[in-house]
């Protein structure tokens, strides 16, 4: 600033531009502040920063070799990270899908054929839940092999096969979405397995189809299952998975 | 506030050193996912029509096995017309609730593999025997 004062008179359109960054920092800085503001209010209140440094610096256990650790300890981080892309590539597909009979196929052809990279997000959401399944596999095969579901860690297991389940059960109600002949066909099959349950699968298959046939009804309720009620429950236990994680630690290596 | 633990084998904090290796990971599995949705898009098929019946009709890879199992409990139809579908459904459940109750049911505190012979035989036989029916659902 001593600079430009000295020679005030000679150096004119400087000045106009320091005086405009000028302005600018203290925009910036009285944003800042304001964010400052709400910021320190919530953390008084929520103590953000300290629960931020207490989860970030919990130390994050080695295996034997660097290897193992590598490929053993990322298996269900990978499986949260794939369940936010399907997250993100389903909402994105949701922007242009249409749940009915008559339009759904179209669609998933609009989708694939004239959204700008839609075929891109489709085929994201497809091999994705596909890496999820395999991903989720692996993760449980680790757990089970170095037995770390034993206690105190029982619920976190249980927690992770309602998971499972749920996985399988957005595979499956996913599968009949686009409406094309093996959708059609293999929801048909599905479906029809269901009533080899004793006493209750011939009213399960029912309620499943809404109908004797897969038709309307049945996409209506694979479309709110998969995209409502499935996510609602899978966050639930999602949390309730990290949180046991979080507080039980993780179980020691072999 | 919970006790510092030590790790058998070491320990590195969460941020920065593990979260930077996961990021890692996380490119490739991105890099890994983005060339199959590339290179392998999913496959152009006729729209559902409920009066068409296509020969070969099976469902998503992981649920093969499931479906495999079922057609072979067909096979065990010698013992009475109620068999194949009671004992595949059964089994089935039986299958899903011991994953479900295992913590309960292997009681055994032990985590060295030495130590539990059988929990770790009958949980590799039937990952094993779940390969097999995918397979064997993918080949038939």
């Amino acid at each position: 600033m001593t600079g430009s004062q000295k020679n005030d008179t000679e150096r004119q359109p400087q000045t106009d531009l320091e005086e405009t960054k000028k302005r600018a920092y203290i925009d910036i800085l009285n944003l800042m502040s304001l964010i400052g503001f709400l910021y320190g209010a919530l953390d008084d209140r929520l103590d953000f920063d300290e629960a931020l440094a207490q989860q970030l610096k919990k130390p994050a256990p080695h295996y034997r070799t660097k290897l193992e650790t590598n490929l053993l300890a990322c298996l269900g981080g990978m499986s949260f990270v794939l369940i936010l892309v399907q997250i993100l590539t389903g909402v994105l597909l949701l922007f242009y899908y249409r749940p009915t009979v008559s339009e759904a196929y179209q669609s998933v052809m609009e989708i694939t054929g004239q959204v700008p990279f839609g075929w891109l997000i489709r085929g994201m959401h497809a091999w994705g839940a596909s890496l999820l399944i395999v991903m989720v596999f692996l993760h449980m095969l680790r757990v089970f092999l170095t037995g770390a579901y034993k206690p105190p860690r029982e619920l976190t297991w249980v927690s992770g096969v309602v998971l499972l389940a749920l996985t399988l059960g957005f595979g499956f109600s996913g599968y009949l979405l686009p409406w094309n002949q093996l959708s059609y066909w293999a929801t048909t099959v599905g479906t029809e397995g269901v009533s080899a349950i004793p006493l209750v699968g011939e009213t399960l298959k029912y309620l499943i189809r809404g109908g004797h046939d897969v038709g309307q009804l049945a996409l209506t309720r694979f479309f709110a299952m998969h995209v409502v009620i499935l996510p609602g429950i899978t966050m639930l236990f999602l949390t309730v998975h990290f949180l046991m994680i979080r507080r039980l630690g993780i179980a020691d290596p072999l | 506030m919970e006790k510092e633990k030590t790790w058998k084998y070491g320990s590195e904090p969460f941020y920065p050193n593990h979260i930077l290796k996961q990021l890692v990971l996380i490119c490739i599995l991105m890099a890994l996912l983005v060339s199959l949705a590339a290179f392998f898009p999913p496959p152009y098929l006729p729209k559902a029509d409920p009066y068409v019946t296509p020969e070969h009709i099976k469902p998503e890879w992981y649920f093969l096995a499931a479906y495999q199992f079922l057609k072979a409990a067909d096979k065990l139809q010698f013992i009475g017309m109620w068999a194949p579908k009671i004992i595949g459904i059964l089994a089935q459940g039986v299958i899903g609730l011991l994953l479900f109750f295992l913590p309960f049911i292997d009681r055994n505190p032990s985590v060295r593999p030495s130590e539990r012979p059988y929990a770790l035989r009958i949980g590799i036989t039937l990952a094993i025997l779940y390969i097999i029916f995918t397979a064997w659902g993918y080949f038939s």
